[in-house]
């Protein structure tokens, strides 16, 4: 079991050595490269509780162990890894750079199931660095020039965030006098090392201002690499949160600021979303979106952390449900884009595409009751706030997914690539079962009220949604980047008035 | 004469013996010289290990000579020597592999190998001199040993490159030999000595000893490229591949940044040095010097340029590390000294291969030399992501360490310029691997001296010194925390350095 451990991602860098080394002894790899997450799968579901492996001369002294909350993301994970990987063998059949796409797949791959298991400060920041590394590889696979445009923001972005994030861990070690996850959890902590590592993982959850690079880089990979990028990669960072920030004890201040963040993306995401063209982008923003709720339910722990162990297993179920539905949904689009906007297509993508509106008996009715309930009885102001934003923001959701719908349906078929359609379909009917997984029969037993209450959201959607239609209404568009094309165009401003470097990467 | 006071001068002779005979040898001895060369680096390499073994089990190694009533010639092989003797040995042999690769068929090669070889007994000198006075013989004869090796190449601009190299090294030297004198009137010796010498003169002279550690500090510090005593080293550039490897990675800025650490630890104390108020301007100068080595690198499009003031930059790691007061601090400033080096030596090989085998000289000229020369880019960015400090390669453990000890010194400020540090080595390092992986190629390549055959993008002599010295990146990273890594020994020195010291 221990060894296990280590092959979750030994196994995937190994496959990764293999595949970039010449063509003959690569064929092997690639035919299993797709292989590569069931040690994670294997660990999640079979391995016994507290597993824990010390590896004293790796690195600092390392630790990895498998705790409940790791067992989890380590499950999901691994399932929409191997998932994605089956599309990407379908999908990039017939692509030229296949390989390379396969080495930053695996790399990047190995790094975030990696992460799950690690136990110390300097394990999880290794990981997490290889997984952000390795896939600038996936963003700019097409080499087209915006993918290199997205490729660079996202590096730029994903560098001040690894560099917040070592100074974060850096002075909560040095806090606690320990780099063990375990040893952290005890010591106080101080303000600036919660900060850092807010917004060290804060890039990666995609906080509102550090988002920028998600709607640009999400669009440009390709799809299962998206699928990865937005259904888990996102997760490693509220993980990250889970694992550093003293949830537990009380910060109230950044926990405000964070919950303030969070209803933040939450809206303005979803708003930014309804203004968009390419399917991919709106994804990319409902996920910006859809992370503010995990953001607010941790800035509530720090606030309330009281609440905390209600909201733990509420963020859990959260990140689940996201992550299954929004990688389904990524997976989709490029069937939408295969088969053109057909019925079966609409009808497939409207099971993830109702979770996420939190639609009666989904896993996203599952998550957002968690989740109120937990939020419930909270102080002053939130108490009063929460109870009426969040229905809105389902209603928010409802109108996204409304808008994806509507945008899958003119897609038309580009055909072409075999084999997508069953890693979709199994990934769509996975997402039915986190619902029945955390609740079971509570679900059956829903009140009238709960279906109600959940189900108001989609009809107002609808019922604005035909409206639109019919009235021939056209939205306005919101360049994908948002913020990020202004500071740009200040940056060439600047860099045209003042001649700069020649060594620089030119746009 | 015991073997204890015989192995230090055994490890002086076995590069000055063969460096004696390769002068004598006529230019066409190809073998008889690349087999002396070799032997001496190898021997060397030999002899280390038996130092390395002894030390650790508390052996004794020195030997002395008096020179003049209370002027000795004396050497000793103690932990701290040993770190920067072992380094040298290994990373000599790398660059003499290199070497005779890269100068294949080029004139004066008897003389080259001669002068490498009397820079690298140099560099075991400063490393093994038990005395401040012994230290500046080998100081100084280091600088004179290096000119021939700058110039080597004979035109203008290795000329004029030269005379800048000698103008601040000799006038370093000069205020050193000033400080130095000036500290051995007061004392009347200049023993090296855990926890230093300069404490048993109290309180008395303390502004003495404070000018004359300015002294002392920019003798050194000129060597060790502290700014603004920088400006010889990207001059220096101009010198082949070879000798840029070794004098950015081991012999003379590692000379300085070795000398700063022997003044502060072993001449002051620390905890002296502390209590003259003495270290928190060299923090402030080391991370000035950190950052302005930084923020120069990123505007040179020569790719040599950019290394150069990259390790003006990533030198000053060190002396920030002895700066900060505390047992951790000095450990990231010591490890350090290891990281550096074979993160630059790895580096400047692969920027030697790009302009041997395709003419690349500037970083403009890189696109797609990752596709041509997938193996040296490999190495290369093995190197640039270590000197960013991404986990697990060696820069990576330097960086904790020096963080943790700059909270534990109660400077966090510090923290920040390893942060700017960290942004700006990836800014000026990420473009350069980017053009190299993932933009297309030219249709030629400037000058293609090399051209590919099967899995060797160039001749195998430059391609496996940087593949090695790329690997041990990884494994001294991956594997600090085993007991032989540099980690361990600098716990080792370190552990004995504060034997007093209790927080």
């Amino acid at each position: 079991m221990e060894t296990l451990m280590i092959l979750v991602f030994l196994l995937p860098l190994v496959l990764a050595t293999v595949l970039i080394l010449p063509p003959s002894g690569s064929r092997l790899g690639l035919a299993i490269a797709p292989l590569a997450p069931l040690p994670a799968l294997l660990l999640a579901l079979g391995a016994p509780a507290g597993l824990t492996l010390d590896v004293p001369w790796l690195l600092l002294g390392s630790r990895y162990a498998l705790d409940e909350t790791g067992r989890v993301f380590l499950g999901f994970t691994g399932v929409v890894w191997l998932i994605s990987g089956f599309y990407a063998h379908f999908y990039l059949a017939a692509d030229e750079r296949y390989r390379s796409f396969w080495a930053f797949f695996l790399v990047t791959q190995a790094g975030n199931l990696g992460l799950c298991l690690a136990a110390d400060a300097a394990s999880f920041y290794l990981l997490f660095a290889l997984m952000t590394f390795a896939a600038y590889g996936l963003v700019i696979h097409t080499r087209s020039d915006e993918a290199r445009r997205a490729g660079r923001i996202y590096l730029i972005m994903a560098v001040m965030g690894e560099t917040a994030l070592v100074m974060g861990l850096l002075m909560l070690v040095h806090g606690a006098g320990s780099h063990y996850v375990a040893g952290l959890a005890a010591a106080p902590v101080p303000a600036p090392a919660i900060w850092l590592t807010t917004v060290g993982f804060g890039v990666k959850v995609g906080l509102p201002l550090l988002h920028m690079w998600l709607p640009l880089a999400h669009p440009v990979a390709p799809v299962p690499a998206s699928a990865v990028l937005s259904g888990v990669m996102l997760k490693a960072g509220l993980l990250g949160w889970l694992r550093f920030l003293p949830l537990g004890q009380a910060a109230p201040e950044v926990g405000a600021n964070l919950m303030v963040a969070g209803l933040a993306a939450a809206f303005l995401a979803a708003a930014a979303g309804i203004m968009q063209r390419d399917a991919k982008v709106l994804l990319a923003y409902s996920s910006v979106s859809q992370m503010g709720y995990m953001t607010l339910a941790v800035g509530a722990g720090l606030v309330a952390p009281q609440h905390w162990p209600l909201l733990l297993p509420a963020v859990t179920l959260y990140a689940v449900h996201h992550a299954l539905a929004k990688s389904a949904l990524f997976l989709g689009v490029g069937v939408a884009k295969a088969y053109g906007g057909r019925s079966w297509v609409l009808a497939g993508q409207c099971l993830p595409a109702l979770a996420l509106a939190g639609a009666p008996f989904t896993s996203g009715m599952a998550a957002k009751l968690e989740l109120k309930a937990a939020l419930a009885g909270i102080a002053a102001p939130w108490g009063e706030i929460l109870p009426w934003l969040l229905p809105l923001g389902a209603l928010g959701t409802a109108l996204l997914m409304a808008r994806l719908l509507f945008l899958l349906s003119v897609e038309s078929a580009h055909g072409g690539r075999r084999g997508l359609v069953l890693p979709w379909s199994v990934l769509v009917l996975l997402g039915l079962l986190p619902a029945w997984w955390a609740l079971g029969e509570r679900m059956l037993l829903a009140s009238t009220g709960v279906v109600i209450a959940a189900s108001w959201p989609l009809l107002v959607a609808s019922v604005l949604a035909v409206a639109v239609i019919r009235l021939r209404l056209r939205s306005p568009i919101l360049p994908a980047g948002d913020l990020v094309n202004l500071m740009e165009r200040l940056f060439t401003f600047r860099r045209s008035t003042a001649t700069l470097n020649a060594g620089e990467a030119p746009r | 004469m015991t073997a204890n006071e015989l192995l230090p001068l055994a490890v002086l002779a076995s590069s000055l013996l063969p460096g004696f005979v390769i002068f004598a040898l006529p230019e066409s001895w190809i073998t008889a010289r690349t087999t002396l060369n070799l032997f001496g680096a190898i021997t060397k390499l030999g002899l280390v290990f038996l130092l390395l073994a002894g030390v650790r089990g508390g052996e004794k190694y020195a030997v002395r000579y008096e020179v003049l009533p209370s002027l000795d010639l004396a050497l000793k092989a103690d932990a701290l020597g040993l770190l920067f003797v072992t380094l040298s040995a290994i990373l000599w042999l790398f660059t003499t592999l290199y070497a005779i690769g890269y100068l294949e068929k080029s004139p004066y090669r008897s003389r080259f190998f001669g002068f490498f070889s009397l820079c690298v007994t140099a560099t075991m000198g400063i490393a093994m001199a038990s005395n401040l006075f012994t230290f500046f013989i080998f100081y100084e004869l280091l600088t004179l040993s290096t000119y021939p090796l700058v110039v080597h190449r004979g035109n203008d601009k290795a000329m004029r490159g030269g005379t800048i190299y000698l103008a601040y090294t000799l006038t370093g030297g000069t205020v050193l030999l000033s400080g130095i004198v000036w500290l051995h009137h007061l004392l009347g010796h200049t023993e090296f000595a855990h926890g230093g010498i300069a404490a048993t003169l109290g309180a008395e002279y303390p502004l003495q000893l404070k000018i004359i550690f300015l002294l002392l500090i920019a003798g050194v510090g000129v060597k060790a490229a502290l700014v603004p005593l920088h400006g010889w080293l990207p001059q220096a550039m101009v010198a082949p591949a070879p000798v840029s490897a070794l004098l950015h990675a081991v012999a003379v800025v590692k000379a300085g940044a070795f000398g700063i650490v022997r003044i502060v630890y072993e001449v002051y104390g620390v905890e002296f040095a502390q209590s003259l108020n003495l270290l928190l301007p060299l923090a402030i100068l080391a991370s000035a010097t950190i950052v302005w080595g930084s923020v120069r690198a990123l505007f040179q499009d020569d790719l040599k340029k950019r290394l150069a003031y990259s390790t003006v930059s990533q030198v000053s790691y060190i002396a920030l590390g002895v700066a900060l007061f505390g047992p951790i601090g000095t450990i990231g400033g010591l490890v350090h000294l290891v990281p550096q080096g074979i993160m630059k030596i790895t580096l400047f090989f692969c920027a030697g291969n790009y302009a041997e085998t395709l003419g690349v000289h500037k970083v403009s000229e890189m696109d797609g030399a990752g596709r041509r020369m997938p193996l040296t880019t490999l190495a290369f960015s093995i190197g640039a992501f270590g000197m960013v400090g991404v986990p697990t390669l060696a820069g990576f453990i330097s960086k904790w360490y020096l963080g943790l000890g700059a909270l534990e010194a109660g400077m966090p400020w510090v923290l920040a310029v390893l942060a700017a540090s960290s942004v700006l080595n990836a800014a000026y390092f990420l473009p350069v691997l980017y053009r190299a992986w993932f933009r297309p190629g030219p249709a030629s390549w400037p000058e293609e001296h090399i051209a590919a055959r099967g899995w060797r993008e160039t001749s195998a002599l430059l391609l496996l010194p940087p593949l090695a010295t790329a690997m041990v990146v990884v494994l001294s990273g991956m594997f600090a925390a085993s007991a032989s890594s540099p980690l361990a020994w600098a716990h080792l020195i370190t552990d004995r350095e504060y034997l007093q010291w209790k927080p």
